[in-house]
């Protein structure tokens, strides 16, 4: 090469290595200027996943928005989208088995190639449709301070709180809310009722004189700070904040009179929409979703019951933890689970609206 | 109405009035309070402390010091801005989408409304009190249902084309446009009928082209109707909720149904730090008004 | 050369013409089938949901209270608001100003901001239960969520603002001579309003609580947020129907039967309305 040439060769390597370093750079981000749209519940729910998830998939160049709403809600956008999806990954409740899951017409199929952490799950927790997100316990939560000022004892089961001395002081789920369903279809079968015939369920709550339904459960937390609330029917994870919040609350694992169960149980399932134009991105979500971390963040801060074993036992470790919920594995097995093939929800609505109108 | 038939009634009472009120010495009549002045001003300040304590304590709340589950108490513990340095972004987008769809809407009902006015007016139509009746209507359909109308009928006009417009702007846009339009075309009504026609008689004679006249002569002695018609469509615009509820989608929101889901859902004090400001904001363009136009003149025009 | 208005008409006419017909014949139409769930709707239009709606007492209920609620509403927005309104429009003072600005304002703050505002005011530990207890007239909270009060205390703040600034424009075209006048020729105070003030002002005010009467019949967020969840009215239910239930057609139905209420009520006001002026004719 003669010397006049060198310079434009070193030019010409020059400008290809930038090239290639610049570009390297650019195939680094995975999911780069993907928009991946969560659909949850909002407050603490979002919060956790913009604390733990959020930052990894921005590093790999994406970006996370959220859609907020009870499962019920989202489901009604799901459907008036028609043909879009308006979100990318549903947070979905057992209570929508038929819904979703009768002939997933709703839904697409999840990439498991990606789902590196099912070595934590159980068999049934995950299939091409769906991954299991979470399960709550839903108990009884009361103020033992001021069921001790009433000289009452520790309620036991639902009719525990329809003694007059907490009239109005006592919250249940509104049936629109997350919590809606189980404790719905809970107390029918504590009222000997069960699936189909709710009728029963539907006169303990009117006995109940409560105060109102709540459709958040960071009210509940709130009206027992403030002294509205004396018990409330929610899931754990509320009582368990409430704790923390400084109200003197306890849970108590209901008891399903007239069966054999001991606490109800409630799940959560992951689902990719139909018409989403993002399914890596989403099964990567629900991938990190099952990350043994962020399970036990969920756990800590939310009080839901993680879904592999190895975060129930670690949890076993915290003491506020292992008081207010059941980490025994045989007694987890023993809590009342709604077969919500058997269920007409719909219908359940109507029976509620009629019943507690004013 | 009443009130036509009532210009020459007024008329002679004036006379009547002036007449007398020369005659007499002594002091002018008591102003038309039955209780009496003072009783008449508590009344209304009790009126007034019903209808603005809301937004007073919504304003002092947000000064709310304490953690995200704490009671939220008026007047608040320990008062602190925090609250106002979290507003989600999502809460200053749906403000943006929320000013931008009332200023386009109002605007889109001065567009339709003022000729429609004019036709109503001034043209000699037999079907005249129908007509007037048409454009009124969308004030009779109760708001959800012109929500729930619209969805319907974005869903069969989508499914017919494959062009959805539910969750798009043009979708809202319409549905808003819809329930403005019959507030200009009510405000400018009114104005055009007091309008003396000889003046624009007298810019024709003149050699005025007839869109002339219309800029130079018509459009400035309306615009206090045009004026008052904008405002109520901005106000109808910017503070709905029935309508925008169905014509929303996720990510595309305006600002009261992000409120009223964060309500539901999502509760964070900073929502009342958001809607101090738009309290504030509200002042604002309030005053502006007042500089401009001049509140008394704009309400004045609105009668019907 | 004579300007053609009727021409200048034509096309708002047509705008606004075309999307009424549209909007309100797809969802009168959609409320003669059936749903069948998550928002499919069956081929064969039948009437089931009419007749679901007249014979259950729970939507028959919810009809009421929808009417009930909206007619106190616009009843006592009139009370509270016709003297301020009268304030207004007489007052010579600069304040009328201030006043006025104070009704703007609530008129364009959104009600669900409003909404906020009351809920705390009216929580257990807030100013009005405080000031309750501590005068031991009750010895629980009172509060208005969850009940019928509570709708029609909502459902005023939706409507006071632009009640306000309704009635000062018919009052305002009431010429203060004339009151003048009525007093200088002797009419007490109280008399003078009977008599003149009232009947002149008699069909700006009807119309102006009819408007107000078909705001809270449409008004679905105070309802929504101040019902709890217990009371249900038409604009509520037909939200939950949608947004819950997925239920079109069923939504449809509701919404068709507020609405011919709507329509209804207005009709029957009018002509009772002119009924009362031709017998009671006082002045014009």
């Amino acid at each position: 090469m003669k010397l006049e040439r060198k310079p434009s060769v070193l030019f010409t390597s020059a400008v290809l290595s930038i090239g290639l370093l610049t570009s390297s750079m650019g195939f680094a981000g995975q999911f780069d200027g993907v928009t991946l749209r969560v659909a949850t519940w909002g407050g603490s729910w979002k919060e956790n996943m913009v604390q733990a998830i959020v930052p990894k998939f921005e590093a790999l160049g994406g970006k996370i928005e959220f859609v907020t709403g009870s499962p019920q809600a989202n489901l009604a956008k799901l459907i008036a989208a028609r043909g879009k999806a308006p979100f990318d990954v549903m947070e979905t409740l057992d209570a929508q088995e038929k819904e979703f899951f009768a002939t997933n017409e709703l839904i697409q199929k999840i990439d498991l190639s990606q789902l590196t952490n099912k070595e934590h799950l159980d068999e049934w927790q995950y299939s091409d449709w769906r991954v299991a997100s979470w399960s709550t316990q839903e108990v009884i939560c009361y103020n033992r301070e001021k069921y001790a000022e009433l000289g009452l004892p520790a309620p036991t089961t639902y009719q525990d709180l329809a003694n007059e001395k907490l009239a109005g002081r006592v919250v249940i789920p509104d049936i629109t809310s997350g919590g809606g369903f189980a404790n719905f279809g809970a107390i029918a079968y504590a009222a000997g009722g069960n699936e189909q015939n709710v009728a029963p369920g539907l006169e303990v709550i009117k006995s109940l004189n409560s105060l109102k339904f709540w459709s958040r459960g960071g009210e509940v937390v709130t009206q027992f700070e403030s002294g509205d609330v004396y018990a409330a029917v929610v899931h754990a994870g509320w009582c368990l904040r409430a704790r923390k919040a400084g109200s003197p609350v306890d849970t108590v694992q209901p008891v399903i009179t007239g069966t054999s169960h001991v606490g109800v149980g409630k799940y959560g399932w992951l689902v990719i929409p139909k018409h989403s134009k993002v399914p890596e991105a989403a099964s990567w979500f629900i991938n990190e979703y099952q990350e043994p971390e962020f399970q036990m963040l969920y756990a800590v801060k939310s009080g839901v019951v993680p879904t592999n074993r190895k975060s129930i036992s670690q949890l076993a470790s915290d003491p506020i933890f292992a008081e207010m919920l059941e980490l025994d594995p045989a007694k987890i097995g023993n809590q009342l689970q709604i077969d919500y093939k058997k269920a007409d929800t719909s219908d359940w609505i109507d029976q509620w609206n009629r019943s507690v109108s004013q | 109405m009443g009130t036509e038939a009532a210009t020459s009634t007024v008329q002679r009472a004036d006379l009547l009035a002036r007449i007398s009120a020369r005659r007499r010495k002594g002091p002018p009549p008591r102003r038309g309070y039955p209780w009496g002045k003072l009783g008449h001003y508590l009344y209304c300040g009790l009126s007034y402390i019903f209808l603005l304590s809301p937004m007073i304590v919504v304003i002092g709340a947000s000064f709310h010091g304490g953690e995200y589950y704490t009671a939220i108490k008026f007047p608040p513990d320990d008062p602190s801005l925090q609250w106002y340095t979290k507003i989600p972004t999502a809460q200053f987008e749906a403000l943006a989408l929320s000013f931008g769809l009332a200023m386009l809407a109002a605007l889109g009902a001065c567009v339709i409304g003022i000729p429609a006015a004019l036709g109503i007016v001034r043209g000699k139509l037999p079907g005249r009190s129908v007509i007037s009746s048409v454009f009124r209507a969308p004030l009779q359909i109760p708001a959800i249902v012109t929500g729930i109308a619209f969805l319907q009928l974005y869903y069969l006009f989508g499914d017919a084309t494959g062009l959805y417009f539910q969750g798009t702007f043009i979708g809202l846009y319409i549905g808003h446009l819809f329930v403005a339009t019959p507030y200009v075309v009510g405000t400018v009504t009114a104005i055009l009928q007091r309008f003396d026609e000889r003046l624009e008689e007298a810019a024709f004679s003149l050699g005025a082209s007839r869109w002339r006249t219309f800029r130079r002569v018509t459009l400035p002695v309306i615009m206090p109707g045009v004026y008052a018609g904008a405002l109520y469509s901005f106000m109808v615009s910017f503070a709905d909720v029935p309508i925008s509820i169905f014509l929303t989608a996720p990510g595309f929101v305006t600002y009261p149904v992000e409120l009223f889901y964060g309500m539901e859902n999502d509760f964070d004090p900073s929502i009342l730090a958001s809607s101090s400001l738009v309290i504030f904001f509200c002042l604002l363009v309030l005053l502006g008004m007042q500089k401009l136009v001049g509140l008394d003149n704009l309400l004045r025009s609105g009668s019907r | 050369m004579k300007t053609r208005w009727e021409m200048v008409l034509l096309p708002s006419f047509l705008i606004v013409g075309i999307l009424i017909v549209a909007s309100q014949y797809v969802f009168l139409k959609g409320s003669f089938f059936k749903d069948l769930g998550l928002g499919r709707i069956s081929d064969t239009a039948t009437m089931v949901n009419y007749l679901r709606f007249f014979t259950d007492s729970f939507y028959l209920n919810t009809l009421w209270i929808t009417v009930k609620t909206s007619a106190l509403a616009a009843l006592f927005t009139l009370i509270l608001g016709f003297p301020v309104a009268y304030l207004i429009a007489r007052m010579r003072s600069r304040w009328s100003m201030i006043l006025l600005a104070g009704i703007v304002v609530a008129t364009f703050v959104t009600i669900v901001i409003k909404v906020f505002g009351l809920i705390i005011i009216f929580s257990a530990d807030g100013l009005i239960n405080q000031a309750l207890m501590g005068l031991h007239i009750v010895d629980r909270p009172y509060t208005i969520i969850g009940n019928q009060t509570g709708v029609v205390v909502g459902l005023m703040h939706f409507t006071l603002g632009f009640g306000v600034l309704l009635l000062y424009s018919v009052i305002q075209t009431i010429p203060r001579s004339l009151e003048d006048a009525a007093q200088i020729h002797g009419a007490s105070r109280w008399r003078m309003h009977l008599r003149v003030l009232f009947p002149l002002s008699l069909p700006g005010v009807t119309v102006g609580v009819l408007m107000m009467f078909n705001m809270c019949m449409g008004a679905f967020t105070s309802a929504a947020l101040l019902g709890g969840g217990r009371v249900f009215t038409l604009p509520v239910l037909i939200q939950r129907t949608v947004m819950m239930e997925i239920k079109y057609s069923m939504a449809g139905t509701l919404a068709a039967v507020l609405l011919v209420t709507v329509l209804l009520i207005n009709l029957l006001s009018i002509y009772l309305i002119r009924r009362l002026k031709s017998a009671r004719l006082v002045i014009a």
